[in-house]
């Protein structure tokens, strides 16, 4: 284990940034990373971790403070070029990756007039230095692949060394210690990619000092040397691990600015379930991803199922939706067998909704909040029964209710949605399943990237969903999920289904 | 595709070059069909150049707007920059004389990277921008020619015939493609343009100035188009044009996608739009060849046009489609 | 209140809806100075005849623009249609109108299913089927003009009421139906649906796929309907028909506020818009200005007026 010496390997002191003379969205924040350290900078949504980064990446200027590099004071970079002659290189979020380039191509992208000859590439020897970078930093890959071939976890590690690499090249020196940022890495991820990911990273420590920008607690807590914690564009705490101990709890509170609530960890709110059956899964097999899977869902029962990516959780979820079809086993919805290629429309009409918590999907961005509910309930808010005509007082009237249960934080019922936050955003798929009321509904990732406290919003009304009868099924990524929102959970792996274990027992395997 | 042998080498190779490039099988499946129903006239050498005729307009047209196909924009000025630069020829010649030529790949430049400038600096569709620009085009010409072709004398020896049942045009096509096809293949841009038609906003955060690259990519259409069109000129009948035909507009597209370059970009280029032309130029020919009314050519051709488009958009698999 | 106007948020925000009616204004204004009979009962009635089937024709190529797709065969389709009436109604009477109808549903359905199943970019579909519309419409007419006798067919678009003739009528009646269907009926929401976000309507209950083919056939319907109105309103036709109408057509649906990215706007955008082009082409006509002439200002119009009506926010990358 490397670990880090004492003068920081970079420092920003007293970085302040506002935009258009009104947002405020850094103030007096300093952070520092130290040579081979991973230090992590956590905080919600809109907390100043992306705006922080950008600025030491480039993308614009702060108002106020200081870069030291080594302890001596250097110029922030103009742009992310300059940023990487400085040592400091980002990972993105989304959108780094592009498909559709063999992976040496993508790893020398920009770089390529090392390579270039009377205007022609010398591509054995791109493939040649390609290949001794990814063994250099243990990426299990072949350079001739295209980028869209890999695994998730591995196109990250690809742009890791990517980053990595930029650096040297900008300084012309193969022998420096790279900071590079990684800008939420574990997003896309499952948790198996997750802690491949994570023991890569602490692999390539020996190449470069990382920035792990997140707000999954867990994750912090575990794979970061010292956390600096932000909340409404200020520095508010700073925790070394090896100095002392710190609960998720604490930082919780340091992230959220108040206490986690009591109540949803009740074990008493959930058991609400009745001896009825809705949903019949029988020998359900699709080739590929999942095999023989059967259980029964009760009414008012939430079912998870729970494991590592590939083991089949996603494609069971959205089999059910309708999103994927099945080969084998049989689908019985109410007592009614279900036909194997149904679209989602259909499982829709027999009583089930998919929710995703990838909100770009499922809401209409660009229309005001009461269209979006009422899109699914259009059957409630019809003038006079058979005849299909829209009544506007109706449709009102179920927005204004939901929007005032959910506690959604919007302007009106007629503001767009693309101006909401994210966790509001999930707010208003939730409410608008609360309102239609489906006989079952399928959650995937709901809380996936929001911050704390619209996540503890949206379990309140899923739990209350489900103390009025809707049976759900869960798949996500969040243990702390399941033990909150499951009366049961089923663990899954390579596609079949290997036991079934109460929230309690989860706890204790997840602790294992 | 790794290559163990060099005995293993053939069937392998064969089978995956079909597998990336569906569209031989239906050149293979359409020449074998037509052979067999019109032997005597499908299978003559005279028939062989016609077809080759074909494919250099085809693809002379198309080999500036898939450049463009593959950044997942839309070029459709092509036709526009022929017209225009015909009548522009036939301006200048008492002027410029022979060198007047030379007008037509400086138009090309000139319109390329004005549409690149506009495209990239005012956020606008490409699709919208150039088909604009071609009825713009057009007008220009019809104005500047009074409604009537212009012929003019002088560069038929770009076209004269050097070996029997092989056109000439058809020679001078092979460097223009070349380049083409190295340019995409072989160099930085190239790489560059497929990145930026996978996932453009990815090739921005690596730092690459893409709005330089898109509009050096329209700038190369143009050009490309300019260039092809020296040759174009005498081959399509040595008269400046004052008709826009759709059918000049709509094939060479369609050459694009059924060659297997996805209108989505980040794959195909200049050497699949090839063999779609091909593909089309064969089709045409056999159709003519059936002796079938000019009408009910035309219903037919119609309907191909329909089934190659299913078939190229078959490419487009899990990308929503307007 | 002043300040407030001019500021810059506002106006982008409401230029979609502010700027299709300050042009319309402007321009009338304009030609009417130019020509003091641009206004006239003579003008009026030469106007109300260029807008009145265009409008039918454009209500319906909203509801595929809405959903964000392009159809192409719209002018041959109209073509198809009036050509069939011509041809045939000494042979089938008033049956021609409920024949020309079905087939031109049945185009639409067509270029709905290469779309919605065989997944072909719409542009290109649509482009394919006029194609074969218009080998069709050729084949039929052989090329030669023909010309509509029966007085009562042509009564449908000619008989005077209140001043203006009946086809202004189907056109506002046909609107108002457009508009109704948009804005209170749940096919108009399904609409903006499938537009703004395919995905996201399919898991909202939509059969995306059926949705996408009933609007093609709307539109196709429309067009056919227009090309009915508009034999009888002409008395006669050949291949010409609809020769100029694909850009001003696109650009009217366009002009009026529906944006090619779909999900926006509507067929009561569509009116403003059908006015401004019309009325523009009628003044040109006015002012003399030649046919070719005429097409590039059209051509940049559609551009200009599609540019300033692109939702930004939805696309980020501009290809």
């Amino acid at each position: 284990m490397v670990t880090p010496m004492d003068t920081p390997l970079l420092e920003v002191k007293g970085v302040s940034k506002t935009f258009d003379g009104v947002v405020r969205a850094l103030d007096d924040v300093s952070i520092a990373a130290r040579q081979n350290e991973i230090v992590g900078v956590v905080g919600e949504n809109g907390a100043g971790k992306s705006t922080l980064m950008k600025i030491l990446v480039g993308v614009y200027p702060p108002d106020k403070g200081e870069l030291c590099y080594r302890g001596r004071k250097v110029p922030f970079p103009k742009n992310p070029k300059e940023a990487a002659k400085r040592g400091i290189s980002m990972v993105y979020q989304e959108k780094g990756v592009i498909p559709r380039l063999k992976i040496y191509q993508f790893l020398l992208l920009g770089y390529e007039d090392k390579y270039v000859k009377f205007s022609r590439l010398q591509i054995d020897k791109m493939k040649k230095h390609a290949r001794e970078i990814l063994e250099e930093l243990h990426v299990k890959c072949d350079a001739e692949d295209f980028m869209y071939e890999l695994p998730l976890s591995t196109q990250k590690m690809v742009e890791i060394a990517r980053a990595i690499l930029s650096v040297r090249l900008e300084r012309g020196d193969a022998n420096v210690t790279p900071i590079i940022i990684l800008d939420e890495p574990t997003a896309p991820l499952t948790v198996e990619e997750r802690r491949e990911l994570f023991s890569d990273i602490l692999d390539m420590k020996k190449n470069a000092s990382f920035i792990f920008v997140s707000h999954i607690i867990p994750e912090v807590m575990e794979f970061t040397d010292r956390v600096h914690v932000l909340r409404d564009g200020k520095l508010v705490a700073h925790y070394d691990s090896s100095k002392e101990k710190i609960t998720e709890e604490d930082l919780f509170r340091a992230i959220v600015g108040r206490e986690s609530s009591e109540y949803i960890y009740k074990p008493e709110v959930k058991r609400v379930v009745s001896e009825e059956v809705v949903l019949t899964v029988k020998n359900l097999t699709k080739n590929g991803c999942y095999y023989d899977t059967s259980f029964d869902l009760h009414k008012g029962e939430c079912i998870g199922i729970f494991g590592p990516a590939g083991s089949g959780k996603s494609e069971i979820i959205k089999t059910i939706a309708g999103l994927i079809s099945f080969e084998g086993g049989v689908l019985i919805v109410r007592g009614q067998k279900v036909k194997a290629d149904e679209l989602p429309h259909v499982r829709l009409g027999r009583g089930i909704g998919y929710f995703s918590g990838e909100t770009g999907k499922e809401l209409f961005l660009n229309w005001p909040i009461v269209k979006n509910i009422s899109i699914v309930n259009i059957e409630k808010i019809l003038l006079r029964k058979p005849i299909p005509v829209i009544s506007f007082n109706a449709e009102k009237k179920m927005a204004e209710k939901i929007v005032k249960k959910l506690r959604i934080r919007a302007p009106s019922i007629n503001t767009d949605c693309y101006s909401l936050s994210g966790g509001s955003k999930q707010k208003v798929s939730v409410g608008k399943w609360l309102e239609r009321s489906p006989d079952i509904l399928l959650l995937e990732d709901p809380t996936i990237g929001i911050d704390v406290g619209a996540r503890e919003d949206i379990y309140e009304t899923s739990l209350e969903m489900k103390k009025s009868g809707i049976s759900m099924i869960l798949v996500s990524d969040d243990p702390k999920e399941y033990s909150i929102l499951c009366d049961k959970i089923m663990s899954i792996k390579d596609g079949r289904i290997q036991k079934v274990l109460s929230p309690e027992n989860l706890r204790k395997v997840m602790a294992a | 595709m790794k290559i163990l042998g060099r005995n293993r080498l053939i069937t392998p190779v064969i089978i995956q070059t079909l597998k990336a490039h569906p569209v031989i099988l239906a050149l293979i499946a359409l020449v074998v069909m037509f052979s067999g129903l019109y032997p005597e006239r499908f299978l003559t050498p005279l028939n062989f150049s016609t077809i080759l005729r074909q494919l250099v307009t085809l693809t002379l047209f198309a080999l500036g707007p898939s450049i463009i196909v593959v950044t997942g924009s839309l070029d459709l000025s092509y036709v526009g920059i022929w017209m225009l630069g015909g009548i522009l020829v036939w301006l200048l010649m008492p002027i410029l004389g022979m060198f007047s030529i030379l007008v037509i790949p400086l138009l090309g430049l000139a319109t390329g990277l004005l549409i690149g400038v506009i495209q990239v600096k005012g956020k606008i569709p490409s699709f919208i921008l150039t088909l604009s620009l071609l009825v713009t085009y057009w007008g220009l010409t019809a104005t500047l020619s009074g409604g009537y072709p212009k012929p003019v004398r002088g560069y038929e020896f770009i076209t004269a015939p050097l070996i029997p049942y092989l056109p000439t045009a058809f020679l001078w096509s092979i460097p223009i493609i070349t380049a083409a096809v190295f340019i995409m293949n072989r160099t930085r841009i190239g790489t560059y343009l497929y990145a930026i038609g996978s996932n453009e906003e990815g090739v921005q955060l690596a730092g690459i100035n893409v709005d330089k690259y898109k509009i050096l990519a329209f700038t190369l259409s143009g050009l490309f188009t300019g260039i092809g069109s020296i040759i174009l000129f005498p081959h399509l009948g040595s008269a400046a044009p004052v008709e826009l035909l759709l059918d000049n507009v709509v094939w060479p597209l369609v050459a694009i996608v059924l060659g297997g370059t996805p209108l989505v970009g980040g794959s195909g280029g200049p050497q699949r739009t090839i063999l779609g032309a091909l593909t089309v130029a064969v089709v045409w020919r056999g159709l003519l060849l059936s002796l079938l009314q000019p009408e009910a050519i035309k219903l037919l051709v119609g309907l191909l046009l329909i089934v190659s488009i299913v078939v190229g958009a078959r490419g487009l698999k899990g990308v929503t489609i307007t | 209140m002043a300040r407030l106007l001019l500021s810059r948020e506002w106006l982008r925000r409401n230029m979609t809806t502010v700027g299709p009616m300050v042009a319309a204004i402007a321009i009338i204004a304009g030609f009417q100075v130019i020509n003091p009979f641009f206004l006239s009962y003579q003008g009026i009635t030469t106007l109300v005849y260029a807008m009145s089937y265009f409008l039918i024709a454009a209500c319906g190529l909203t509801f595929v623009i809405m959903t964000g797709s392009f159809d192409f065969s719209v002018p041959s389709v109209l073509k198809l249609a009036a050509l069939l009436c011509v041809l045939y109604i000494d042979k089938l009477g008033f049956l021609v109108i409920p024949l020309a109808l079905l087939i031109s549903v049945g185009f639409g359905f067509i270029n709905g299913l290469f779309v919605a199943k065989f997944n072909v970019p719409s542009f290109m579909a649509t482009l394919g089927v006029s194609v074969v519309v218009e080998g069709i419409a050729l084949y039929l007419s052989k090329g030669f003009l023909h010309m509509m006798y029966d007085e009562t067919f042509r009564a449908l678009a000619t008989t005077f009421i209140a001043g203006l003739p009946s086809i202004f009528y189907w056109a506002m009646g046909i609107w108002i139906i457009s508009t109704f269907i948009a804005m209170c009926m749940p096919f108009g929401r399904h609409t903006y649906a499938v537009g703004g976000n395919p995905i996201g309507a399919r898991l909202s209950g939509i059969n995306v796929e059926r949705h996408r083919i009933y609007v093609f056939m709307l539109s196709s319907f429309f067009a056919g309907l227009a090309g009915v109105l508009y034999m009888a309103q002409l008395g006669g036709g050949s291949m010409l028909i609809g020769a100029d109408m694909p850009i001003p057509l696109f650009a009217s649906v366009v002009a009026g506020g529906t944006a090619l990215t779909g999900g926006v706007g509507g067929p009561h955008r569509t009116l403003l818009g059908v006015i401004i082009i019309t009325w523009i082409q009628a003044g040109m006509l006015m002012l003399a200005i030649g046919r070719d002439t005429q097409m590039v200002i059209f051509g940049l119009i559609a551009l200009g007026v599609a540019i300033a009506t692109i939702d930004r926010r939805r696309i980020k990358i501009i290809k």
